[in-house]
Order: C-alpha cells, then structure tokens, then sequence
C-alpha cells in the first residue's frame, strides 16, 4: 500500500506541480487549499504525511499542528517563505517536525518527505539511538562515539546535545528544544550555550570544522544530524 | 498735567524746587554782597544769570518758577523802593518783564534740545539694539531660536508681559502658554496682517499692541508688547521694526526648509526611479530567460536533441533560482529600510554562519573554488543569523560571480572588531566605483552584463549598518577586490560550564 501524502497549499499551480512529482514518486497524494479542509481530509482519510504551506487563507497553521500533536505522532514538514521565519519556528516548537524554505527544489521535498516518515508510529517503535554516516557512529546505548574508527571523549553536556540530535534522527531541533531537553526550561533564551557546545563538538567530531559535515546548522533556526 | 504723579516725578518736582530756591539764593547773596559796589543793571545781570542757569538745567514749569522768583526777589531786595513788591520805575517793571521773557525762552531752548539729544540717544539705542537683534537672527538655525531672541530683544525694549509666536497659513503655532485674551489677540492680528492697538486706529482699546510679523499674505507671525501708548509712536515703531527683523529671519528658515524638502523629494523620486529600472531589469532578465526556456520545451520537445532539453530545463531552475535571491534581496533591504521590523539580536558564531552560506553556495557551480579559512576560538558576536548569513552569501556570490579563480573567506579576530573578509582575484572594483558599490543598484558600468549584483551589495551595506558594523572594500596587491566585513565584538556572556 503506498503511503499518503496530505498536501495543504492554497496556490493552485504549486498544488498541481507537487501533486505531479509525489505521485510520480510513487504516493497518494490528498491536497487541501485550506486549515479547515484539511483538518477535515485528517479527520475521515488516511494520512502519513502532512506537507503545510504557512499563511494559509483562513488562520494559523499552529492550530492544525497542536491538534494533531494531541492524537498522532503525524509527520509534519513546514513549507514557508523567509519572512515566515518566525512562525516557522513557533510551529516547530509546537510539535511539526521539519520545514523547507521557499522556493525549494522536488528533491529537497522528497528528502524532507523520507525523513519525517521514518518516523512513522515512533511512539511505538523503539527510540532512534545510532547514527552512523560518513565515518562517524553515535552509539547511545552503549555511550559510544567514533571517528572513523577511533574513538572520541564527549563530555557529559556534549553527549546530551548530541543524543537530542541523534533522537530527532536528521529532523531539524530548534534551539529552544535543544535547550529545554539538555539545560532546562529556564535556559530556554541562553542561545549561546549552543553557539559554545556546537563549536566545541563540530572541533570533535567534523573533520573541516568550518565546513561541518555532520552537525548542520539551520541559520536561525536549530541544527541537525545530516542523514543523508 | 491731570494724571496724579510718580514717586519718581514727584522726587524730581522736589529736587527742582530746591534748585530753584539754591539758585536765586545765591544770586540774592552775590547781589547783597556787591550792594552799592555795583549799579542795579548789573544786579539784574546776575538774577538773569541764574535765571539762566537753572532754566537749562530744569524743565520749563522750574525755568517760570526761577523767572518768577528771582523777578520777585530782586524786585523786594534790590528795586527801590526795596523790601516791598511795588515797581516805582516802568524801567524796572520792563526788566522784570525782559527777565521773564529770556527765561521762557532759555527753558524752552534748552528743554528742546534736551529732548533732541535725549531722541538721538534713544534712535541711536534703537538702531544698536536692532543691529545686534538682526546679527543675532543670522545665525538662528531653527524658528524656535528665532522666537527666543525676538522675545528678548522686544523685552529689552517693553517692560509689560511679551508675547511671540510663530504662525503658518494664518493659523497661530498655539503651543505656548499664552492668556486667552492675548492668544485671541495674537490670531487677530495674524488674520488682518496689520498692527492692532493704541494710537493705530485699530483696536486703540488694547492695553496693548499687537504687531503681525511679515507682510499680508506672508504673516509668519506676531508680536504681542505693553506697555502701549498711543503717543509713544517711536515705541510702536521700534516693535514693528524688530517685527520686520523676525519676519524676514523666519521667512529665510521657512524658505530653506522648504528648499530642502523639495530637493528630498525629488532625490526620492530619483531613486525611487532608479529602483524602479534596477528591479525591472533584476526580474525581467531571469524571467525573459525562464519563459523562452520553458515555452521553447513546451513547443519543440520533440524537435530538440536530449541534450539540449536537460540544457533548456537546467538554465529553469538556475535563473529561478536567481530570482528567488534577487527577491530575498529587495524584500530584505526594503524592509531594513522600512526598520519596522525588530531585529533578532542573538549570540551568534561565525563559524557557523558561514559553514551553512559556504555548504549551500559549494552546491552550485563554481562552489569549488570558495576556500575558508576561520581562525579558532572566535568570539560570538551579537547579530541576526539570517540576516548576517545574508551577507556572507552575497559577498561570495559577487566574487564567484566577478572572478574565475579562488575565493577566500578568512574570519580573524583584530582587537575589538571581528573581521570577516572575502577576497578574489577578479577584475576588481574602479578607485572611483569603491565609494558607490554599495549604493543600490550601483554597478560601475556593468549593466546588462551581469545579473543582480547591484542590488546584493547595497543589502550589505544595509545588514553591517544595523549590526554597528563596518563593511569596506579595497584593492587586492596583486589584483582582486576585498571586501571586509567588522563586527564589533561584545563582552561575551557568561559561559556555561564546559562540562
């Protein structure tokens, strides 16, 4: 059975064009042109994967998103322009789990796509705890990080922020997520703990610490594990 | 005179009075000492000495009074039959009456020409007064200036409460405190444009005159003074002069803004012209190039070898992508202009910054050549990360754009700034064009040969500005531009244990 594609996007050629490439690529594709269409698709169809476009004509996309963090683990990939930003982040940080700036490339979608289904059912299936790519494996179980072959020392911070990367999978973290789950909610504005930990952990674990590899950084956003 | 009198006159009545009495005493004395040495003529000569003496130094109610007295006291002293006031002569009653006459006239004399000197030294004040006043308004810069020294310049000169304002279109600036009555008044005399008040046959009721600044159909304001006397018309004539002064001073300051709007104006519409050509051809060309692409595919599919299709869509998705940059460029620098929007002041790496700029721009063609070089432990710096990777993006677009061979970007830390420099060996930025790259839409001669980058550098410009940064180009040694950006480095904020 192929997987289904809820795309929610109120411009009609852009509807029409992803519509194209995702069935080409094999997935169902449902569209909505608005928040209350498609709470109502959520609702009566099945649905893997849900690709929101902001500043939609009737509201704010962060309604959809709560309520379907309040029932689903839903993949929710964000499509948004630059003067968007902030929104953007208000919905990662309410449970969406990747976004893509417009204007933005198929292939950039597609992998957006692949990302946020891996984690289809999650809360069923056990936690995402490896990473391994590109050299370097992050084992959390067994406490274990590796540099081609060699094996680094992470600091007991260092390896929290790493495991909340590894966790997300190659999904993007916001700052605020990184910084509620390794220091707590009172740090949730001391950004510069990150900008200290990151440079600390890109010097460890990149091999060109100017040009990570690895530890992507999302401008203004958060970072990821890149995965691909 | 009706009025009751002064203290001050009453003061002087009494200092005359004694005058008078000194004066004929004196002579009385002389007279009686030189009894019988001289002849009564000459008696009568010194009476009339200090007839005149004190008729030049008192007014003419103290020259009749010294006259009278010292007719009288020469008549009972001296004229026979003495120690009485009868005449026994008509030549002695023709002295006293000579007598009389000489003081009238010496006291009138000199009374007016106390009068003249005392005009000539009043006219003399005046015109001092308004010299200063007028150098004083040349170097007023604002109108509020104006009014402060034509306040003091008509206090100088008008004891009673003064009033000044400005005025616009025949509507009084009615910001100051002002009475009612005066602020009445004051728009009154702005609306007929003429001078209200005592001895004008205007409103001579007022206690007070009001005098429009500036002539009809051009009153920039108005004067309210007291006291006001419909006599004094040197005093009203004085304030309609420093009146005169004020008007032409406001009238320069109003003249020059107005200048100076116009010319705003038009260097707006200027650039707002040059905005106009610059995003036309920014958008245009792209979108020419994107249509004859895409349509030529829709019509000819059939007809073009495979190459040549995969060319056609590559050079799509390469000049959408173009202008989706030159897009983010406006919006972005028309919304810095704007400066609604509150910046995101975050701390930031630099390091990171540019790792994402070089990741994404590595992706395209010529991304090979870009070579980083940061140095370690940097400090963070204070800045909006998007905006800030902007920037970065931009500078190395221009270069891999403008250049064939490598690309540098070096991140160093000098003292207080944080300079983030990207160098290449193109052609090269004109001594002249270096102070205009970053106009908008400045492209030293090149339009048409290259896309967008007018725009690109202006946003620069624009993102170092509201960072308090600096952001320079200059020549390469050995050929190539260099453009640096410095940040200003903060104190860094406290850091978490590195644990």
């Amino acid at each position: 059975m192929s997987l289904a594609v809820l795309v929610v996007e109120d411009d009609r050629e852009i509807r029409d064009v992803l519509r194209a490439s995702l069935a080409a690529e094999g997935f169902d594709v449902l569209t909505a042109v608005s928040l209350s269409e498609a709470a109502a698709l959520l609702d009566h169809a099945r649905v893997d994967v849900v690709v929101l476009d902001l500043g939609l004509p009737d509201g704010d996309g962060a309604e959809l998103v709560r309520r379907i963090r309040r029932t689903s683990s839903l993949p929710v990939v964000i499509a948004s322009a630059r003067h968007q930003e902030a929104e953007k982040i208000a919905l990662l940080d309410a449970g969406a789990d990747d976004f893509l700036t417009k204007p933005f490339a198929v292939g950039e979608l597609l992998a957006r796509i692949r990302v946020a289904l891996r984690h289809r059912g999650t809360a069923v299936q056990p936690a995402i705890t490896r990473y391994d790519a590109g050299g370097l494996v992050i084992d959390l179980d067994a406490h274990r990080v590796e540099r081609n072959g060699e094996a680094l020392h992470l600091t007991p911070t260092e390896f929290n922020v790493v495991a909340c990367l590894v966790r997300a999978d190659g999904r993007v973290v916001t700052h605020r997520q990184l910084l509620v789950d390794v220091w707590g909610a009172e740090h949730i504005d001391d950004v510069h703990y990150l900008r200290l930990y990151m440079a600390q952990l890109r010097a460890k674990l990149e091999d060109v610490p100017s040009e990570p590899r690895h530890l992507v950084t999302e401008t203004g956003v958060g970072y990821r594990l890149a995965t691909e | 005179m009706a009025n009751p009198l002064t203290p001050a006159e009453r003061a002087r009545a009494g200092r005359d009075l004694v005058g008078v009495v000194v004066a004929i005493a004196a002579a009385t004395a002389v007279c009686a000492a030189l009894d019988g040495v001289i002849s009564l003529t000459s008696q009568a000569m010194v009476y009339l000495f200090a007839v005149v003496a004190a008729s030049y130094a008192l007014d003419r109610v103290g020259a009749i009074a010294s006259a009278v007295g010292a007719v009288t006291a020469f008549n009972f002293f001296f004229v026979p039959p003495r120690y009485t006031l009868a005449v026994e002569h008509r030549e002695h009653l023709i002295a006293l009456v000579a007598m009389l006459a000489v003081a009238l006239l010496v006291s009138t004399l000199s009374a007016a020409l106390k009068r003249e000197t005392a005009a000539a030294h009043a006219s003399e004040t005046r015109a001092r007064q308004l010299r200063e006043l007028a150098a004083g308004l040349l170097a007023a810069e604002r109108e509020s200036d104006v009014l402060r020294i034509g306040r003091e310049a008509l206090a100088r000169r008008f004891t009673g409460p003064v009033f000044l304002v400005g005025a616009r279109d025949g509507e009084v600036d009615d910001r100051t405190a002002i009475p009612d009555d005066v602020a009445r008044g004051l728009r009154c005399c702005v609306g007929e444009a003429a001078v209200l008040g005592p001895g004008t046959g205007r409103w001579p009721g007022l206690d007070a005159w009001y005098v429009p600044l500036g002539p009809r159909d051009s009153v920039v304001g108005a004067a309210c003074v007291a006291p006001a006397d419909a006599a004094d018309a040197v005093g009203r004539e004085h304030a309609e002069a420093i009146a005169a002064l004020l008007a032409q001073a406001i009238g320069r300051l109003r003249l020059a803004e107005a200048n100076l709007a116009t010319s705003a104006a038009l260097q707006r519409q200027h650039l707002q012209s040059t905005f106009l050509a610059a995003v036309s051809h920014d958008l245009r060309t792209p979108l020419t190039a994107i249509v004859a692409a895409a349509s030529s595919l829709q019509q000819q599919r059939a007809r073009l070898p495979v190459g040549e299709q995969d060319r056609l869509l590559a050079a799509i998705v390469a000049d959408a992508s173009h202008l989706s940059a030159v897009t983010e460029n406006t919006l972005q620098l028309v919304r810095l202009a704007a400066g609604g929007e509150a910046l995101r002041l975050e701390w930031q790496a630099v390091e990171e910054i540019v790792g994402s700029v070089v990741a994404r721009l590595r992706a395209r063609p010529g991304g090979d050549r870009i070579g980083v070089r940061i140095a370690a432990d940097l400090p963070l710096v204070r800045g909006d990360a998007t905006l800030l990777g902007q920037l970065v993006g931009n500078l190395l677009d221009n270069a891999l754009k403008y250049s064939e061979g490598p690309v540098q970007l070096v991140a160093l830390r000098a003292g207080k700034r944080l300079l983030v420099s990207v160098k290449d060996r193109g052609g090269g930025v004109g001594e002249a064009d270096r102070a205009r790259v970053f106009e908008p839409f400045y492209r030293g001669g090149r339009i048409g040969a290259t896309r967008g980058a007018g725009l690109g550098l202006a946003l620069c410009k624009a993102i170092a500005d509201v960072h308090g940064a600096s952001l320079v180009v200059s020549a390469r040694p050995r050929g190539g531009t260099r453009f640096t950006l410095a940040l200003p480095v903060e104190a860094q904020p406290e850091a978490a244990l590195a644990t």
